[in-house]
């Protein structure tokens, strides 16, 4: 092979690669912004100003395996005719309320299927506080679009060897 | 720490299968089809091995389910190059799925044979992936499964005794063809336990284990009083 067709070939292939490099990057920095919840909810003024618990609205959060995303029926327990602020994203809300029609939520946490993960032995029986994986939702007032601890086998493996439980296959896996 | 045993009474075991069906559906285990399983493809957890004693017309036919053996010195496990099959601490053979790469030596230094491979896409009875058993992963294409004792079940019933501040009762951990046996021929439960209906009945006069000189020391008891 000629020695400029090397180079020409070398350039290329280095220039593709770094190219990858780049968008690999780039898809890493920006992992869920492309996420956009249907409606603008503001975690904080849901704690602070009116005084919620976690539980109110993820209500199996403490005795099931999900703690659930909530459902329409949960928001209609305060959004139902009149709106009580002045947020125009609470208008949304409304409509969904009188179209009777779910809130199309997108789920940020997801544990594979092949792992059995239950909220209630996290919570209850690990004690754990909500903020432990969630981060402090105090404070968060744009909705949510990626995960404060995003669910991989480390992260998981981390807190078990912290809290010294179990960190055998079978524990989780299935 | 305990150590999970079965204990199968083949005097009453009517052979009827209902364990393997049970198992199938519990365990969300796929359906080869007939040529296939005719090449000895068939996905099962729990078999049923059939052998046939006389000449017509005085022909019995002997009945043996078969499900993982759980060794306790388990040749798979040392085979494995990826510690996708390991023995846990309770005495559980371990399968990890997402870890196999589908290499099968395990399926060949089983003595029993009890491990199977996943050489297609899974196919399943029209409707029947609607009604998986969300407690267990369906397996890919090119892995290695086999019987797990229903782990899945072990899971739970830790979670509520952990939960209720209590330890294992004895018969609450029992896998689905356990469950299912019309005839009770089925007991499981912890080794460990003098208490526990399984100590007792594994050492039964009529127990004995399946090839006992491997010394791969089997957990799966079988009771009869015929010497085979």
């Amino acid at each position: 092979m000629p020695k400029s067709a090397r180079t020409r070939n070398l350039i290329i292939l280095s220039s593709v690669g770094t190219v990858l490099v780049v968008l690999f990057i780039v898809v890493r920095l920006y992992a869920g912004r492309g996420v956009v919840q249907p409606i603008a909810y503001n975690h904080r003024v849901h704690i602070e100003n009116a005084g919620m618990q976690c539980t109110d609205c993820h209500v199996h959060a403490k005795d099931m395996a999900s703690a659930t995303v909530p459902s329409l029926e949960v928001c209609q327990n305060c959004h139902s005719a009149e709106p009580v602020s002045k947020s125009p994203e609470e208008l949304k809300v409304l409509k969904y309320v009188a179209d009777k029609k779910e809130i199309p939520w997108i789920r940020i946490y997801e544990v594979p299927e092949h792992v059995y993960f239950s909220h209630r032995r996290h919570v209850i029986g690990g004690k754990l506080e909500c903020e432990a994986c969630h981060g402090n939702m105090n404070e968060q007032t744009q909705p949510v679009t990626t995960a404060f601890l995003p669910v991989t086998m480390e992260n998981c493996m981390n807190c078990h060897r912290q809290r010294k439980v179990s960190n055998d296959c079978l524990a989780c896996h299935r | 720490m305990p150590r999970w045993a079965m204990v199968i009474d083949l005097d009453k075991c009517t052979g009827c299968g209902a364990c393997m069906a049970a198992c199938k559906m519990e365990n969300n285990v796929a359906i080869v089809d007939s040529k296939e399983a005719q090449a000895g493809r068939a996905l099962f957890w729990m078999d049923m091995i059939t052998t046939y004693e006389g000449e017509y017309p005085t022909v019995a036919a002997k009945r043996m389910p078969k499900p993982c053996f759980q060794c306790d010195n388990p040749p798979c496990t040392k085979v494995c190059p990826v510690r996708a099959t390991y023995r846990n601490n309770e005495g559980l053979v371990a399968q990890i799925y997402h870890r196999c790469i589908g290499c099968r030596y395990c399926m060949a230094a089983c003595p029993f044979t009890t491990k199977v491979f996943n050489w297609y896409e899974p196919q399943w009875l029209e409707g029947a992936n609607k009604c998986f058993n969300p407690d267990v992963s369906v397996r890919a294409v090119g892995v290695v499964e086999k019987c797990s004792f229903c782990a899945h079940r072990l899971q739970h019933v830790k979670e509520v005794a952990d939960l209720e501040k209590r330890p294992l009762q004895d018969g609450e951990y029992v896998p689905a063809c356990s469950e299912i046996c019309p005839a009770d021929a089925i007991s499981f439960g912890d080794l460990e336990n003098k208490d526990s209906a399984v100590y007792k009945l594994s050492r039964s006069y009529r127990a004995s284990r399946v090839m006992e000189d491997l010394g791969v020391e089997p957990k799966v008891y079988y009771l009869s009083k015929r010497v085979s």
